[in-house]
């Protein structure tokens, strides 16, 4: 797909980053090997792409395990999956236009890892909850199981439901930000959607990840039966770059 | 709450291999965030625009508005929330080809089919795999509510076509 000379790129870093690169290997169904191409103070770890790169498991998990390698021996700039330049000489004429701008972000991102959190909640569980709360709810639902609810009944009952479960998820998701957000340098919130009541990225400094892991699982206790939470960290910043 | 350190849960976290189980839980991460290098070419991939289509919210819809309704007709009231369906979860599981959708909780349809193109990409990872769906029990309790939402979304795409 193509042209073999072309070059696959997992990440960018300072020139000074040791770039230990013994125990991975890249992407593709015979692993690429790793090299690095430097220019403007910056170097950008490459491989050669291979005729077969595909979103599969086997070339994601060798992107993203080339990244983590990389981030737990300094800072990182890693590059969504999939990206391909023509040649190195492409790659390096990239690295020196932005240098300056590359630079700048990784410093900031020293001494700083990316912290994961989604918020999931049991439907049922909820439903219940609103139903036991709201009469009107409760009624139009016992109508429509006894047989008796009109299309029109269904839909009063359903828009009811979903305003009470978009009030409470957003009510959850702002608690879960409020408890999190002191010990952040910044946030990336995700739209909200059907699976994840929250999903949210967290930058967390290194001489805070003890206490946002815990202040996450005294979040995720306090709020009982209700809703999990899924805390996943410390990462490569891909949400910050 | 799951909590996975990596990178720093010693040398096993942080060793390539370690990754595996992890792959899905920064799956979004690796394809929808990092560095973005407009000037490059990027490798055409199905499985992203999959991913942002189901991450809209659809609540202020007809859709919607009757699957909380038939959610709420199907709500076992009685039994309160400590006796979950059992025939529901039977039939979520059935739908779902054995362990391989236990780990995953509330997620839709249209992330699976990524998923599903994940775990065919490498076959011998089903082993770890099935590790992984351990650390994960929690997430179980989601499979009730998965089956309607698969549902749901599996008609969505039909009326979309």
């Amino acid at each position: 797909m193509s042209e073999p000379m072309s070059v696959y790129v997992y990440a960018i870093t300072k020139a000074e980053h040791p770039l230990d690169l013994d125990d991975v290997t890249g992407v593709g169904e015979e692993p690429a090997e790793l090299h690095t191409v430097s220019d403007g103070g910056l170097s950008a770890v490459v491989s050669e792409t291979p005729e077969d790169l595909s979103v599969a498991r086997r070339d994601l998990e060798a992107h993203h395990e080339v990244q983590e390698q990389l981030w737990a021996d300094g800072a990182i700039l890693p590059l969504s999956f999939g990206f391909v330049a023509p040649d190195e000489d492409a790659v390096r004429a990239l690295l020196e236009e932005r240098a300056e701008a590359f630079s700048q972000r990784l410093d900031e991102l020293t001494g700083c890892a990316e912290f994961n959190v989604k918020g999931v909640q049991d439907e049922d569980t909820l439903l219940r909850a609103i139903l036991a709360d709201s009469e009107q709810a409760r009624e139009l639902n016992e109508s429509i199981r006894e047989g008796g609810g009109s299309y029109e009944d269904r839909l009063a009952l359903g828009e009811l439901v979903a305003g009470e479960v978009q009030t409470r998820q957003s009510a959850l998701a702002e608690e879960v930000l409020t408890a999190l957000r002191p010990f952040a340098l910044a946030e990336k919130v995700s739209p909200p959607s059907q699976q994840y009541f929250v999903s949210v990225s967290f930058l967390v400094e290194d001489e805070r990840f003890e206490e946002f892991t815990r202040a996450g699982g005294e979040l995720d206790a306090r709020l009982g039966e209700d809703a999990e939470l899924r805390l996943r960290g410390p990462l490569p910043p891909y949400s910050f770059v | 709450m799951t909590v996975v350190p990596q990178g720093e849960g010693g040398a096993v976290a942080a060793r390539p291999g370690g990754g595996s189980g992890n792959l899905y839980d920064v799956l979004e991460l690796v394809l929808d965030r990092g560095l973005v290098i407009d000037a490059f070419a990027r490798v055409s991939l199905v499985g992203i625009e999959i991913l942002k289509v189901d991450a809209r919210v659809v609540v202020a819809s007809v859709d919607t508005y009757l699957r909380f309704a038939e959610a709420c007709n199907r709500l076992d009231l009685e039994s309160g929330r400590k006796a979950p369906s059992q025939l529901t979860d039977i039939v979520g599981d059935a739908t779902e080809a054995g362990s391989r959708g236990k780990s995953k909780g509330a997620l839709t349809g249209a992330v699976q089919a990524v998923t599903e193109s994940l775990q065919k990409g490498r076959g011998e990872d089903e082993d770890r795999e099935s590790g992984r769906e351990k650390q994960h029990v929690r997430a179980e309790r989601g499979t009730s509510r998965r089956s309607s939402k698969d549902r749901s979304s599996k008609d969505r795409e039909d009326r979309e076509e």
